[in-house]
């Protein structure tokens, strides 16, 4: 069978056009009709070209496809509608895409439109990426920024040390910068151990120490790390991805890195620097390169990663240690040990150099010494000049120098100086002077004053020709010729012209002889000693015999001294010379006037006139008021006296005033003072005086103190020190407490209480002794005499004891009866007794005065009465005693 | 070097911390289980073939199972439940627990520990309740800190787990 039409290229032809090829379509139908009936075959020779049944018999046929075609045809020709289709698929095709092919495919379109987005918007991107970025971007620059400041640390550490010179010299001689060096000296570290921790569980994958480090078990550490990470982030809240990438303890630090499987924990003693921090972290990410798929897989056996753990120690093996290269100090040590003797010589050199010119230049000033020549050569002094024996000597010269004398060598030539000093030198050596002479330049001359004997002057004389022309004058004019004996008899001369000239001496006769002096002459007594006037002239004292007669001199001088003497003028008289004449002048009474006309009459002719015709003759009325005065100051000095008027008029005194009754009488005071009592008219009034010793006299008249106290004044006041019985105290007090209202002060602090013990030890026996009667008897029986002899003994000598301590001691004799018969017979018997008793001790010598009697009848029993007969110890006397 | 890590877990009180005492490895002192919240341990277990060592995370008991650090469970491939055979309570405390861990972590091999079983009067567990949970086929042992009866059973038995 043919066909002109190939059913293949059908649905080609169709898929280009929508038109159906009708004709062609048609022609194959025919064909058909006629396989199928040859007759038609022969009718239809051509094809119709509209035939709307074939349309009808392509829809039958292909209807579906066709609208299922152009279903296709239309989503495939409109791009949102094939987007849409291909959206809905992409993702699982994708995810059903071969990776590496699809990856590969993406990658262009994908870098592209990265390209694309950055281009048009970095923002978005930026955007996307900074959760990223940011953490990895921190830590970068934290670790930089510590970096920096570590750097920097360093750097000011060490910048002005020695170590910081040192190691600038390094920096410059390799060429690093010097906080490269500072830090590679300074940050002495060493990794101690290194942890490779699984992330996950904790466990240890490997781990490797450092020589000489120790620690605990590594497993259980590793697993407390990483607990101790878990609680740090869970305590926090803490999100991010690392965890706990420093804990510090001391020296100590454990650095963590974290990677996707296993964290790096690195324990560094020391100061480590932060690129460290990259060294682990290449280490960490070097592993995970290397075992990324045994990391991830680690559940416990750590065989399979045993090679980590070489990776791990080139952690370890990091360390940065102090040089031990340490500082050339055998270098410095011998570089000092040449530069300080040099110094030390250079510095020495120069000093004793110093010390060389002082000397010189002092040299140079001195008198007599002539510096030629001076040089230091070799550390030697060399000098050279003129010197005068008398000068100073330049050996002795140079202690005190420091400078060396063995090193200094001295060439001296001898040379007599002109100078007038030396001159002077040699001169006073070679002519030695006596003691009276001196030698001094006056204006260049050399000149000697004072005294020499003959021999010496010429000597001196000699010398003065000998002095060479050119040198000073010697002046020798002045000395005066003396001998010894010549000075010796000049000084007596003086001694007897001083002793001429002396009034009241007379010189008779003097010589020398052999050495000794001889005076004779006369002296009189009141004139000076001729013996004291020896001292400071030079007479030797021994050498000087002396013989003084004693006369009066009439010289007015001694006259006078001696009428002063036997005279004694009074006050208001003054002797004087006038003239050669003795003149007394003034008042005097006329007993003395009398007294010196006599003195003058006995003075012998060619003595001085005594004149005592200008004396007055004082008036006895003046010498009355003298007299007066003077018994009135008397009056006014007494204690107790207080003088308030004083008159005298016509020839009569009055006086009026105060007195103390204690006090000295005034008339009595009259007495040796020569003033006539006839004529003194007093009036005293009495007053009390408050001075402390009219006190005490009042005192000791108004309280009679007794004995054994005494009353004295310290200081003005009254003070009281003793015994006294308790009354007289207080009577005192009471003194006291009146007195202290005038302002006088009676202190009686001082004063005891009189102690009465022995007095009561006796006043007991006496109260215990009782005189017994018979019934009915007022007189006690005779064995009764021997108790009131006791009883008599004891009174008196109670009593006399009592008055010795200034108490009056009386004793109350008490008479009793029994109680038969009537109470009022009772009465009287008992004072009958009483007084009985009485007589009887007053018969023995008590004093009566000092007994008192009183009948006590029935009233007071000694036992109680319970019988009719009566008691006989009722029957008695009782003695108490009373003391005031 | 193989190691495990476990975990141990139960109620306050039910002597985890002593039960181990004496028989683990241990450098840390017991402060760290009120400071950090765990202790660890390390217990050496010989098995026929192999040695293992036991990691154990001891957990800070606590009843309040809201405080339960369950990060700590992290890796663990085996656990440790302890109950206190005196309180009835604390096994509920214990499986509570384990549920808390496998929730996160999924299941792992566990022993069952009653422990106190020297206090034999105050035993508050009856042996139905324990033959109930044999029968799940867990691995429970009478265990007792004070004379350490069937503890090193009990690790010994943890450790052949985690291994296979």
């Amino acid at each position: 069978m043919t066909s002109t039409v190939d059913p293949i290229s059908l649905p080609q032809a169709a898929s280009n056009d929508t038109e159906i090829d009708r004709e062609a379509l048609a022609s194959l139908l025919v064909e058909i009709a006629r396989n199928v009936d040859p007759d038609y075959r022969a009718r239809f020779d051509g094809v119709p070209t509209a035939d709307p049944r074939m349309e009808t018999l392509r829809q039958l046929l292909v209807g579906r496809e066709i609208s299922e075609l152009s279903r296709v045809t239309h989503l495939l020709d409109e791009p949102e509608q094939l987007a849409a289709a291909v959206g809905g698929v992409l993702p699982s095709a994708a995810a059903r895409a071969p990776h590496a092919q699809l990856g590969e495919a993406l990658a262009p379109a994908v870098e592209r439109a990265v390209q694309r987005s950055i281009q048009k918007s970095p923002r978005t991107l930026t955007d996307i990426l900074y959760p990223v970025f940011l953490p990895a971007i921190r830590k970068s620059i934290g670790e930089k920024i510590d970096q920096t400041f570590q750097s920097l640390n360093e750097t000011l550490r060490h910048i002005f040390t020695w170590h910081g010179l040192k190691w600038r010299f390094e920096a410059w001689r390799t060429g690093a910068s010097f906080s490269e060096v500072v830090l590679k000296h300074s940050l002495v570290y060493r990794v101690e151990h290194v942890f490779l921790i699984n992330r996950n569980s904790g466990l240890l994958i490997a781990h490797v120490t450092a020589d000489n480090a120790t620690s605990e078990d590594p497993q259980l550490i590793s697993s407390m790390l990483s607990a101790i990470q878990d609680f740090v982030k869970d305590s926090f809240n803490e999100k991010e991805q690392s965890g706990l990438d420093t804990i510090r303890f001391g020296e100590l630090r454990l650095w963590s890195e974290v990677g996707p499987f296993a964290t790096l924990v690195a324990v560094i003693r020391g100061n480590p620097p932060e690129e460290l921090h990259e060294i682990v972290r290449d280490v960490l990410l070097r592993i995970h390169d290397e075992c990324s798929q045994a990391l991830e897989q680690f559940d416990g056996d750590s065989s399979q990663l045993a090679g980590v753990e070489t990776q791990l120690q080139t952690c370890v093996e990091l360390k940065q240690e102090e040089s031990n290269q340490g500082f050339p100090w055998l270098v410095v040590a011998a570089v000092l040990l040449v530069l300080i003797p040099a110094g030390g010589w250079f510095f020495l050199s120069w000093q004793s150099g110093q010390r060389w010119q002082a000397y010189v230049s002092r040299l140079g000033t001195q008198p007599g010494i002539i510096v030629a020549e001076q040089k230091v050569r070799d550390g030697q002094f060399y000098i050279a000049g003129l010197r005068d024996p008398l000068a100073a000597d330049p050996q002795s010269l140079l202690s005190g120098t420091q400078v060396d004398p063995a090193r200094v060598h001295s060439h001296w030539r001898l040379y007599q100086s002109l100078e007038p000093e030396f001159v002077l030198k040699r001169l006073t050596a070679s002519l030695a002077p006596p003691d009276s002479v001196r030698l001094s330049i006056v204006n260049d001359r050399i000149v000697a004053e004072g005294e020499a004997t003959a021999t010496w002057i010429n000597q001196a004389r000699a010398a003065a020709q000998q002095l060479s022309a050119g040198g000073p004058v010697f002046d020798i004019s002045r000395v005066r010729d003396v001998s010894p004996e010549e000075r010796e008899a000049e000084r007596w001369q003086a001694y007897v012209s001083r002793l001429e000239s002396q009034p009241g001496i007379i010189v008779a006769e003097q010589k020398v002889r052999d050495g000794q002096f001889y005076i004779v002459g006369l002296r009189d007594p009141l004139a000076a000693d001729p013996q004291a006037l020896l001292s400071g002239t030079e007479v030797d004292p021994a050498r000087v015999r002396s013989q003084w007669q004693f006369y009066q001199s009439l010289d007015p001088k001694f006259v006078l001294k001696r009428l002063t003497a036997s005279l004694t003028p009074p006050k208001s008289v003054r002797l004087s010379i006038v003239e050669d004449r003795i003149v007394a002048e003034g008042e005097a009474p006329d007993t003395w006037i009398d007294r010196a006309r006599a003195a003058a009459r006995q003075l012998s002719a060619g003595g001085p006139e005594f004149d005592i015709s200008k004396v007055r003759d004082v008036s006895p009325e003046a010498r009355a008021a003298e007299h007066w005065q003077y018994y009135v100051s008397r009056l006014e000095a007494q204690p107790g006296i207080i003088v308030a008027q004083q008159t005298e008029r016509g020839g009569h005194f009055y006086i009026s005033g105060l007195r103390d009754p204690l006090a000295a009488d005034p008339q009595a005071l009259l007495s040796g003072t020569e003033v006539d009592p006839a004529r003194v008219h007093s009036q005293w009034q009495f007053y009390q005086s408050l001075d402390p010793k009219f006190v005490v006299k009042r005192l000791t008249a108004s309280l009679t103190p007794p004995k054994s106290v005494q009353l004295s004044i310290i200081q003005d006041r009254i003070v009281v020190v003793g015994e006294a019985p308790a009354a007289w105290i207080n009577r005192a007090r009471a003194a006291a407490q009146q007195l202290s209202a005038d302002g006088v002060v009676l202190d009686v602090s001082q004063l005891r209480e009189l102690s009465l013990a022995e007095l009561n030890h006796l006043r007991e026996a006496i109260q215990a002794t009782d005189i017994l009667f018979y019934s009915g008897k007022v007189v006690p029986g005779p064995e009764q005499t021997a108790i009131l002899d006791r009883l008599a003994d004891q009174l008196k000598e109670f009593a006399q004891n009592a008055r010795k301590s200034g108490v009056t001691a009386r004793f109350m004799l008490t008479g009793h009866s029994d109680a038969t018969g009537r109470e009022t017979a009772n009465a009287s018997i008992s004072a009958a007794r009483a007084e009985t008793v009485r007589a009887l001790l007053n018969k023995r010598g008590v004093a009566p005065e000092l007994l008192l009697v009183r009948g006590a009848g029935t009233f007071e029993p000694a036992v109680p009465e319970n019988s009719r007969t009566g008691n006989s110890a009722n029957r008695r006397v009782s003695v108490t005693v009373n003391l005031d | 070097m193989l190691q495990k890590k476990i975990c141990m877990l139960g109620g306050f009180a039910v002597g985890k911390t002593s039960l181990v005492r004496r028989f683990v490895q241990s450098i840390f002192s017991e402060t760290y289980l009120t400071t950090v919240g765990v202790k660890i341990d390390k217990k050496s277990v010989a098995l026929p073939d192999k040695t293992v060592d036991l990691i154990l995370w001891d957990l800070a008991g606590e009843d309040d199972i809201g405080s339960f650090r369950v990060s700590y469970v992290r890796g663990a491939t085996g656990l440790v439940l302890v109950v206190d055979g005196t309180r009835a309570a604390t096994l509920a405390v214990a499986l509570t627990l384990r549920e808390r861990a496998e929730a996160e972590f999924g299941a792992m091999p566990f022993v069952l520990l009653f422990n106190k079983s020297d206090l034999a009067d105050r035993w508050a567990i009856s042996d139905s309740e324990i033959n109930e949970l044999r029968q799940l086929g867990w691995q429970l042992y009478l265990t007792s800190a004070l004379s350490g009866e069937h503890v090193d059973d009990a690790f010994r038995q943890l450790a052949s787990m985690v291994t296979q």
